[in-house]
């Protein structure tokens, strides 16, 4: 079998290949190329200003009367390429400052709004993320590139960047019970919502059903169990439109969607769902959702049963509301994101889904707390570091202080302040944030931490 | 060629030739203490003062005035100093790259995160007269707000997001300035109608000839504003 053009150009590569050789002679001209963007068309602009730094290429399909390499607005995807003397395996160091760089420096950055991908290889490696508005995700694990691989993985690197979806989905998680998830669930929603975005939530814990119970709805009386049981059968049966019953509609006339917990599924034994269902049943079934929602926010129960697995598996992130005044939900945490997550990962053999940083969610907080909790958190982060109990190593940093780097050390925990109205609306059905200007105001700061830009 | 000029240069001056320009306010201890530390290791400031000449074998501190300050109670007879030009621009990076002087950002212009760091930095410096503000709060309201026409930081305290006119106002004014862009002619956004007295709309009414205004409220004047164009 005669050997591809991209096989032929990474072949050429020297093992010792700098950045510019890996660049201009295998990069550009070809792995751009097969991505479908033409430098010769003007899709494609090296060094590319994002005001923090220059991103080694920036492209975008050319629209109608719109050169990219003239208006050099709105760029699709940046590009960060290293020589071969950088080592990208997956957990190096200078795999993490590489990611880093490209996540700061160029692809949160104002004029990267638009981005929707970021691709960083050395061409020994090559990996995807995708950004949704301000969450950026790996969309592949960080793969191996060979002459034998290489076209294969372009192929779905391309597919990807050719057909984005529009859905983030989220699975709302802490294995420990009371942390607020439900809470954090129906107030991010209408925060969404109130933004414009259509949301889609799902009611995953069927034996609690507080979220449909927080938004008076009626219980499903078997389509979910229906729907993830059956091949053909879509979920779309099960869907209750949520309007918040208040008088003024002006600003509230969104609403979202909402799929209630269903009461059929309480009644089943776990060793029978395990016997047919598998985790990615929910993953399967919301695929046809992820063209049509901005959203799609799952709930889920506070343990790790089939419900907890299939919500992961289904979800590009996953947040984890903690209580900064009780160690068992930071502990629990760590557990969820060393251990739940890759192992949902592997499962899935893909990249996600990932935890966002922890926050500490509404309990009142004084100086000392804070420092205790700051205190519990390094203490974790040093065992994981260490990795005892035949855990392999893992750093929890990023997880824990997003903000902390190497030269700063900056121990600041997104925190959502405690509020009595938050936890009391639910007696009313109507999520906080629709009846309060306060909880509002928290809850917009939660999704601009996360979600939204500022 | 060589240039005659100093500027740049790490040079090794008398510190009876340099002005201290603009004291530190650090403690009693830490230059004490500090001094201690230079005689005992080996005498010589390996962080350097910055300095501007201001005339024939005479400087001014412009930066890291702590360290002319230790050099002093240290009993040195030359510092090492890095001599800057006279510029009013690099005297300010001196003063805040050395941390003596807290940095202000353009709250007209000024972005969420920009705000919420500030903020965030005000509540918590000790004793704090903000301590008791809520971020999420006072960050949503500001950023909210039609900051890129206030003249002054005045109208935060009409926010309601529990900084108030005076001490907690006045700790604003260390980390924010304006550069206030004119006012529209014709104001449609409500959110700056909002920000407006019952009087001033009156009169915005009178102008564009709106009848009738005179018994309106000051909400259903911005709905009527709002509208009318």
């Amino acid at each position: 079998m005669s050997e591809t053009n991209l096989q032929v150009a990474l072949r050429k590569l020297p093992d010792n290949a700098s950045e510019a050789i890996v660049s201009e002679t295998f990069f550009a001209p070809y792995v751009l190329k097969a991505l479908g963007f033409s430098q010769s068309d003007g899709e494609v602009i090296p060094q590319f200003d994002t005001e923090k730094g220059a991103a080694d290429y920036a492209v975008r399909k050319n629209l109608s009367d719109d050169i990219f390499l003239h208006t050099q607005t709105n760029p699709y995807l940046i590009c960060e390429l290293k020589g071969r003397d950088i080592n990208l395996e997956e957990g190096s160091a200078q795999y993490k400052k590489a990611v880093q760089q490209l996540h700061k420096k160029y692809l949160l950055t104002p004029k990267c709004k638009s981005v929707k991908w970021g691709l960083l290889t050395n061409s020994c490696h090559i990996q995807l993320f995708r950004k949704h508005s301000k969450v950026i995700h790996p969309a592949t694990p960080c793969l191996e590139v060979s002459p034998e691989t290489l076209d294969h993985i372009i192929e779905i690197i391309k597919q990807k960047i050719e057909k984005p979806t529009k859905a983030l989905t989220v699975a709302i998680y802490n294995n420990k019970g009371g942390v607020g998830k439900t809470t954090t669930t129906v107030n991010l929603a209408s925060i969404l919502a109130l933004a414009k975005k259509r949301v889609l939530v799902v009611d995953y814990d069927p034996n609690q059903q507080d979220l449909t119970s927080a938004l008076g709805l009626k219980l499903s009386e078997g389509q979910v169990y229906k729907a993830i049981d059956t091949p053909d059968i879509s979920l779309r049966d099960a869907i209750q439109r949520y309007v918040p019953p208040i008088k003024n509609t002006t600003e509230n006339d969104l609403g979202f969607d909402v799929i209630p917990a269903d009461r059929v599924l309480v009644d089943l034994e776990e060793y029978q769902l395990r016997q047919k269902w598998r985790s990615h049943e929910l993953q399967k079934k919301l695929a046809e959702f992820r063209a049509v929602y901005d959203y799609i926010l799952i709930d889920s129960p506070p343990n790790w049963r089939v419900f907890s697995q299939q919500a992961l598996c289904a979800a590009d992130v996953v947040i984890i509301p903690t209580k900064h005044n009780n160690l068992f939900s930071l502990e629990n945490s760590v557990t969820v994101t060393r251990e739940f997550i890759p192992d949902i990962q592997k499962t899935k053999n893909g990249a996600t889904p990932v935890a966002l940083p922890i926050f500490f969610n509404g309990e009142k907080i004084t100086p000392y707390q804070l420092q205790e909790a700051q205190k519990a958190l390094i203490e974790l982060i040093k065992q994981a570091k260490r990795g005892q109990d035949n855990k392999p190593k893992f750093d929890l940093q990023p997880y824990f202080f997003p903000k902390y780097t190497n030269s700063r050390k900056d121990l600041h925990v997104f925190q959502l302040p405690s509020y009595a109205n938050i936890a009391n609306a639910a007696f009313s059905r109507i999520p906080a944030v629709y009846r309060d200007k306060s909880a509002r105001e928290y809850y917009i700061s939660l999704a601009k931490e996360y979600f939204l830009h500022g | 060629m060589a240039s005659l000029s100093d500027i740049g240069n790490l040079m090794h001056l008398y510190l009876d030739e340099i002005e201290p320009g603009e004291a530190t306010t650090a403690p009693d201890f830490l230059i004490r203490a500090s001094a201690q530390v230079l005689n005992e290791k080996c005498d010589r400031n390996w962080v350097p003062i910055i300095v501007k000449e201001t005339g024939k074998d005479q400087y001014q501190v412009i930066g890291n005035s702590f360290v002319y300050a230790v050099a002093e109670e240290a009993g040195l007879d030359r510092v090492w100093c890095v001599v800057a030009d006279n510029s009013d621009a690099t005297a300010e990076i001196s003063r805040v790259l050395s941390g003596e002087e807290v940095p202000k950002i353009n709250l007209s212009k000024a972005s969420r995160d920009e705000i919420t760091a500030a903020l965030q930095y005000l509540i918590e410096l000790p004793d704090s007269d903000l301590k008791k503000v809520k971020l999420a709060t006072a960050t949503n309201r500001i950023d909210e707000a039609p900051r890129q026409y206030w003249k002054t930081l005045e109208p935060i305290a009409n926010l309601k997001c529990g900084i108030t006119r005076g001490k907690k106002l006045t700790a604003l004014k260390s980390v924010f300035y304006l550069t206030p862009q004119p006012m529209p002619e014709v104001i449609t956004d409500p959110a700056i109608l909002k920000s407006l007295t019952a009087t001033e709309l009156k009169k915005m009414a009178k102008k564009r000839g709106i009848s009738g205004y005179s018994k309106l409220k000051k909400s259903e004047l911005i709905s009527v504003l709002a509208e009318h164009n």
